[in-house]
């Protein structure tokens, strides 16, 4: 029975995804540039692309910096994001529809476009971010180029991609919040327990798995996030200094057209992000055993 | 096991679609006669009617054969172009960049033209910049589509305000010039000419016009020529004419922001860039503006200007290539192209030359080394970079020069 | 108690502001005279709005016919998908079998994949099968892209129902199927929805496949119509992108407005009891 339940599902990703799985594993142990695309034939050199990678500074460089970008973004996603979820909970109906219906506003938005009201919201120039901060009086926040270190550029990054995520995170938690049964926390009540006794006996349990489930999307998603940053720090702005993992491949695979090198690399990210996100999905596997 | 045969299983489905999809042959081909044609998006915005009145003329002569045009766009065309490559179903005509051709002509992308070469009306006098561009190893793979340069756009009233009664005809004077608008226009932030400071098309234009250069060939291998003296003194005289005239940012490149909303904002009195930019400069000034030619720095002599452009070239994938290039020779006719100058392009050969602001400035003009990675040297900012680090003094120009340099050598002399 | 409602209704309209203000920022634009948009002073509202960008954009060639082949795209894949991750992830959630592990690695796996390394590949299978510039190829490759997270995130959702309730009901004498239609379903309402809508704004929003898979303009998605306002070598016409950009968030909106109703509290109530 079960086995018929996944029989679709496996086929459909096997038909699509399974020579361009073993095309890639192929690539990436061999020798192939445009000169080799266009023969549709490679040269086998077997680890040497891999060996070429993990022997690159610039790889390891960005690997760091990719993971603490990650660990920022997901950080910020999952809190703000349960923020979001119980603030719909709590609110009265039609604030409720306004609240949720401006979150599917912002995640609706290309992501092209996002970047460029972005830019304009915060270019040094006009944009609106510096105006607001200085009509505030926070200080002369005039011609301030957000744009001016890595760490600034990566911010803003950050800021553009948690404001993106935050509307799954907020609707699929708020879904969550859905299945927890209110008579319990009616019950809970009459008990005497106080919100947040409330919130970690009874909610949280049953918003573990949805949680788990998130973050661990979440880390997948922005670990190898591309669009936003390369398009927001700006073809011209983008060095090794401020590479993410997913520019990085971008860089060497594509644009290069090394082919071979980009499909180690591609295979690398996938076995980085499997370690970096074992320990929730580790998890997410045994609750579904224990039951 | 049973979960082993399970995974058996599952690996077994995986080969069997990776088995099929290798053996299950090529893609169906294209109706014998129709050929496609990939040009970009400006041709549909700006000349879709030239377009249309080329295809129905390939048609009347080719009867049976239908053209199927498909409009690409500068930012994904060359990732579909791979992606046909390997797997079929591309294009036989498409149009490419000028920078884009040689990685691809060095890769054995493209069909020979040379035999058809005379076919092509005015083959005897195209563009030489452009027409470089479309050559590798002695062999022609690209025909030149049309070409732009770069001008200067200015504000006719700021200048008469400011006393200036003829145009410049060096850069002394257009410094000089610069800075009685400066006098006039004292507001902050406002630019006499607006410049952003890593416009390497700009900033390079000063090195060819001391007559320096960015790489050479010697037998085989590249050579920097950043370094060398003529080239400083261009660098350092690009320098010297950016403190003096520009308060743009150092660091940013030409697009963030645009040099033509700091004009349409009233930010500017000139700016140095394609003609084109004439289309946005605001209602406002839209009356008050006009064009001229950049001058070098030698009195009466223009400066050379980048020459931007497109090649039309047939992938050697293509199985129409005869009919692909009869196109080819439709859509480059001296009346096409005539019809291209119309729309504010500089046609592809000499001869058709007109004394348009943006065709003189063609005259002395200047292009990247022809290099197989040239476009990893502009991919990798290595000539912003070194003009960021000029401008903001973080390096000496020598420095700057010597360090940019070395690195433009290595990478284009990677195998 | 009320003073406490409206506390948290501001709060919520707060958020509301922050959040949106960027999507206010396009909308506003569309509207804007082109030199307003350049100004150096930032304008809010422009005082004399105009309908010339949306004009442009709806009469930019092949509009109609890429909202309704991006219509067709999503619908269809957004069906298919829900339908099929959900029985996967009954599947995963309720019954222990072998190769369960394997499957598990297989969905998460998948999603671990950079896109940007499988476009050729994909390119290459889907031609073999003679389904490039077809929305088919576009329709099952979006599949493949969808399935996995929706199997993932329904198999969370699923495992948030205490399987008492299932088993209460076939003690009571429910079939399979019957305690699948009258408890999993109605509690699986928000979880649907929530993937559901997730999956139908993913596919919306996709660009890169749809742009290498569809050759002629008029069998492309509404994504890649747009791209052709900012592919040009030229200046980009900002007006027009922001009309169109906020035309093609419409259907999404739409869509959500439809569906949200589902996503409401108390579903549950008064299914534990007894």
């Amino acid at each position: 029975m079960p086995y018929a339940l996944i029989a679709p599902v496996v086929v459909t990703i096997a038909l699509i995804l399974g020579y361009p799985l073993y095309f890639l594993v192929r690539l990436s142990l061999q020798q192939y540039g445009l000169f080799e695309l266009i023969r549709h034939q490679g040269v086998g050199v077997g680890l040497a692309n891999y060996r070429s990678v993990l022997h690159d500074q610039i790889f390891w460089h960005t690997l760091v910096r990719t993971i603490v970008f990650t660990a920022a973004n997901v950080a910020l996603t999952m809190v703000l994001g349960l923020l979001i979820a119980l603030l719909l909970v709590q609110v009265s109906r039609p604030v409720r529809v306004l609240l949720s219906s401006g979150l599917v506003l912002v995640w609706s938005m290309p992501v092209v476009v996002a970047v460029q009201v972005w830019y304009w919201m915060t270019n040094f120039e006009n944009g609106v971010v510096n105006y607001v901060l200085t009509q505030l009086h926070l200080g002369s926040f005039e011609q301030h180029d957000w744009y001016a270190s890595t760490f600034s550029q990566l911010s803003m990054v950050t800021l553009l991609i948690v404001w993106g995520a935050l509307p799954f995170v907020a609707i699929t938690l708020y879904a969550g919040l859905a299945q927890v049964p209110p008579d319990l926390l009616e019950a809970a009540s009459v008990d005497g327990a106080g919100a947040w006794m409330k919130f970690r006996d009874i909610t949280l349990p049953i918003l573990r798995p949805i949680l788990l489930i998130l973050t661990s999307l979440s880390i997948i998603w922005d670990f190898g996030v591309f669009t936003q940053p390369y398009l927001l720090i700006g073809q011209s702005k983008v060095t090794p200094g401020n590479f993410l993992m997913s520019i990085y491949l971008f860089e060497e695979g594509y644009f290069k057209s090394d082919y071979g090198r980009g499909a180690a690399i591609s295979l690398l990210m996938l076995a980085i992000v499997g370690v970096l996100s074992i320990v929730y999905v580790r998890r997410m596997v045994r609750i579904g055993v224990e039951t | 096991m049973k979960r082993r045969s399970i995974a058996a299983l599952l690996l077994v489905t995986v080969v069997a679609a990776a088995v099929a999809a290798t053996t299950s042959g090529a893609t169906k081909k294209a109706n014998a006669s129709s050929i496609t044609v990939w040009l970009q998006t400006d041709a549909q915005s700006g000349w879709a009617d030239l377009v249309a009145s080329v295809n129905q003329k390939f048609q009347a002569d080719h009867p049976g054969t239908t053209v199927n045009i498909q409009y690409q766009g500068w930012g994904d065309h060359l990732q579909k172009f791979d992606a046909t490559l390997a797997g079929g179903g591309g294009p036989d005509v498409i149009e490419m960049g000028n920078t884009e051709m040689t990685k691809y002509m060095a890769a054995g992308a493209f069909a020979d033209l040379s035999p058809a070469k005379s076919g092509f009306d005015n083959s005897g006098s195209w563009l030489k910049g452009l027409a470089a561009s479309g050559v590798y190893k002695g062999k022609t793979y690209g025909v030149p589509y049309y070409a732009g340069s770069r001008v200067v756009t200015y504000r006719s009233d700021l200048f008469k305000k400011a006393g200036i009664s003829k145009l410049p005809n060096s850069t002394a004077a257009y410094t000089a010039d610069a800075k009685k608008i400066l006098a006039k226009n004292a507001k902050k932030g406002f630019s006499p000419i607006y410049i952003a400071g890593t416009d390497w098309y700009f900033g390079m234009s000063f090195v060819f016009d001391y007559g320096g250069g960015i790489a050479t060939q010697v037998s085989g291998k590249w050579k920097g020529l950043l370094t060398s003296p003529k080239s400083i003194a261009g660098l350092t005289a690009y320098k010297n004419f950016f403190a003096a005239t520009s308060r743009a940012s150092k660091t940013t490149d030409e697009t963030h922001p645009n040099p033509y909303d700091v004009y349409a904002q009233g930010q500017a009195a000139s700016m140095i860039g394609p003609s084109w930019f004439s289309c946005c400069v605001g209602a406002k000034y839209k009356g008050s503006t006009a064009q001229f030619v950049m001058p070098g720095h030698v009195a009466g002599t223009s400066m050379p200007g980048f020459l931007g452009g497109s090649d039309l070239a047939v992938p050697i994938t293509s199985s129409q290539k005869a009919l692909a290039t009869d196109w080819i020779k439709d859509f480059t006719s001296s009346s096409s192209e005539k019809t291209l100058q119309a729309k504010g392009n500089i046609p592809n050969a000499t001869n058709l030359l007109g004394n348009s602001v943006n065709e003189r400035a063609a005259s002395r003009s200047w292009f990247v080394p022809t290099a197989k990675h040239w476009v990893d040297v502009e991919n990798g900012n290595i000539l912003r970079n070194m003009l960021a680090q000029i401008l903001t003094g973080k390096l000496s120009v020598k420095q700057a020069a010597q360090s940019a340099s070395d690195n433009i050598a290595s990478v284009l002399n990677q195998p | 108690m009320k003073s406490r409602q409206l506390g948290w209704d501001a709060l919520g309209i707060a958020v509301f502001v922050v959040m949106v203000f960027p999507v206010f920022w396009m909308i506003s634009t569309a509207f804007k005279p082109n030199d307003l948009i350049v100004s150096l002073t930032p304008t809010w509202i422009p005082l004399h709005p105009t309908l010339d960008h949306f004009t442009d954009a709806i009469h930019r060639p092949y509009f109609w016919a890429d909202v309704k082949n991006s219509l067709i795209i999503v619908c269809v894949t957004v069906a298919l998908s829900i339908a099929l991750a959900f029985l996967a992830a009954i599947a995963l959630a309720r019954f222990g079998f072998a190769g369960r592990k394997l499957f598990v690695v297989l969905v998460i796996g998948i999603q671990m994949l950079p896109q940007a390394g499988l476009i050729i590949p994909l390119y290459v299978v889907l031609a073999r099968y003679h389904q490039v510039n077809t929305l088919t190829g576009v329709i099952v490759t979006y599949m493949t892209f969808v399935l996995p997270f929706s199997v993932w995130t329904l198999r969370g959702f699923l495992l948030g129902i205490p399987k008492e309730l299932e088993e209460a009901a076939m003690v009571d004498g429910s079939t399979r199927v019957g305690v699948f239609v009258k408890i999993l379903l109605p509690l699986m309402g928000p979880g649907l929805v929530a993937t559901s809508v997730f999956a139908f704004i993913t596919t919306w929003n996709e660009y890169i496949f749809a742009r290498i898979l569809l050759n002629d303009q008029s069998k492309q998605t509404v994504t890649v119509w747009l791209s052709y306002f900012y592919s040009t070598n030229r200046h980009t016409d900002w007006g027009a992108l922001m009309a169109a950009s906020t035309l093609t968030a419409v259907p999404v909106v739409v869509f959500f407005l439809l569906v949200q109703r589902r996503i409401a509290f108390g579903l549950t109530s008064g299914a534990v009891r007894g």
